[in-house]
């Protein structure tokens, strides 16, 4: 049976390896995503655990990206931190994406047909000119309709990707005074992914592998000498 | 197949839609009216990966589970509506728009389709119709012995008949309006068609809040700007590259992984 030493030194080579292979899944992603509005990079950390077990935990990037003019009424972005909120069939979600559009009952719904709510609930809106102002109060033909909800979560709690570019907020959230909003109409908010930084961790990440696999072969060599040589008679 | 393989070539496929939409929008940097595109995209559904379990001396301890997202997806392409260039021709019948209408137009099918091209000709029936052949709704009829055609910038058409000294008021051009245009979906030919994204039409006369004023002997220009299509090309074409290298390292870990074992 081999010692704690080498079981410890082959299985920390090997969750390297994984915890790098993650990585890359996660930066292969996040590239893959360099032009998806309202996307959030994910971040990779790797971490030592208690029997020098690497693992990699991830976080989503709350950077805000570049805001890019579109003139549509219905395309909304927020400055700063804070989320719409779109009620979908898994529950309410957290979207940067403010792609919004009217579905045939005139309820404003994300670019998925989910309805966007406001301090209401979901909002209809009357036929005429729409205006949003910064603290997200919109108003048709200047009636004042409802006031979106954007929210966010506590600093330092993590936000849960579910694809479409949607977030699964956690108990944290809370909303956002109006005072302290920024909401920009006609505006959309491009993918938050650095291509360059990504390139460069993604050559990084090709490096370390090729040197965890290097140090389990090692690893795995000394082990064998151990087995064989050892075990010859003198 | 490594996850990290497949979501790479999901942005692959991404950046190729992304410049065709680039190349068909340069395709149509001269056509009047024509109002660029942008494709857009969502992220894939995610995996959680169950984190691992570490067992200690005196306990056990399971880390958090991990995201791994799997790629991304054509979520549509996005018409973008900025005001093009109002450029002036000298033409009678060529009316642009400046502001957010649309006129609107008749289909064989009786149906109502939407334009901002308005290169207006005559039909044989003496009725204002697009370059098509689309009638004007509501439709405006040319009298035979009419002269001196005139639109207002609130939409009055009006000529000059025989003799007369004075012009005549002959209808008045009506546009219409949505609160989401980019919704609206292309037909070909300049046409648009509303749909469920884009919201009800919104009728009335040039000028009025919002809807555009008009101005005669000018046709709007196709908002697509060289340069920055050209832009967007470049960062499409880096965007694709940067996914390539990224199958590429996903494969050399591979190979690397291949070699644990000799």
């Amino acid at each position: 049976m081999p010692g704690p030493v080498q079981n410890n030194g082959l299985s920390a080579a090997a969750s390297a390896l994984q915890m790098l292979e993650r990585k890359q899944q996660v930066l292969a992603n996040n590239l893959a995503n360099a032009s998806t509005r309202g996307f959030k990079a994910e971040t990779t950390f790797a971490r030592m655990m208690g029997n020098q077990l690497a693992k990699a935990d991830t976080a989503v990037d709350l950077t805000p990206g570049t805001l890019t003019e579109t003139h549509n009424t219905l395309d909304l972005a927020l400055e700063g931190d804070g989320f719409f909120v779109v009620d979908t069939p898994a529950g309410e979600r957290f979207v940067r994406n403010g792609n919004f559009r009217l579905d045939a009952n005139r309820r404003l719904t994300d670019d998925q047909g989910n309805p966007v709510l406001g301090e209401n609930g979901a909002i209809t809106l009357p036929p005429g000119t729409v205006e949003v102002d910064a603290t997200g109060l919109i108003t048709v033909d200047g009636k004042p309709q409802q006031r979106l909800r954007i929210e966010r979560v506590a600093p330092g709690t993590d936000l849960e990707h579910e694809g479409g570019t949607r977030f699964i907020p956690d108990a944290s959230r809370q909303v956002i005074p109006p005072a302290e909003r920024t909401v920009k109409q006609g505006f959309l908010e491009e993918s938050n992914v650095n291509p360059m930084s990504a390139m460069t961790e993604m050559l990084s990440v090709l490096h370390r592998y090729g040197a965890a696999q290097q140090t389990l072969s090692t690893i795995d060599a000394v082990r064998g000498i151990a087995v064989t040589d050892l075990a010859k008679p003198v | 197949m490594d996850p990290a393989l497949r979501a790479a070539a999901t942005g692959m496929m991404a950046q190729q839609t992304r410049t065709e939409v680039i190349a068909h929008n340069l395709a149509n940097v001269n056509t009047p009216g024509f109002k660029r595109s942008r494709a857009h995209f969502e992220d894939l559904l995610y995996q959680t990966v169950q984190g691992q379990q570490v067992l200690g001396e005196n306990d056990t301890q399971i880390t958090p589970a991990i995201q791994v997202g799997r790629g991304t997806r054509l979520a549509g392409v996005q018409r973008l509506h900025e005001q093009g260039p109002i450029e002036e021709t000298g033409r009678n019948l060529d009316v642009a728009i400046e502001g957010e209408g649309f006129f609107q137009i008749q289909l064989p099918s009786g149906e109502t389709a939407y334009t901002r091209d308005g290169s207006l000709q005559i039909s044989d029936q003496g009725v204002l119709v697009t370059s098509a052949g689309y009638a004007l709704q509501p439709p405006i009829r040319i009298p035979d012995d009419a002269s001196e055609f005139t639109v207002s910038a609130t939409g009055v058409v009006s000529v000059r008949r025989g003799n007369d000294i004075q012009p005549t008021e002959i209808g008045r051009i009506e546009l219409a309006r949505f609160a989401n245009p980019s919704g609206l979906l292309s037909l070909g030919q300049n046409l648009l068609a509303p749909t469920a994204a884009s919201g009800q039409p919104v009728v009335g006369f040039p000028n009025d809040s919002g809807m555009g004023r008009l101005q005669q002997k000018s046709l709007e220009g196709s908002n697509v700007e060289i340069v920055q299509e050209m832009v967007e090309m470049i960062a499409a074409m880096r965007a694709y590259e940067i996914n390539s290298k990224a199958i590429k390292t996903a494969d050399e870990m591979s190979q690397i992984a291949n070699n644990i074992a000799r």
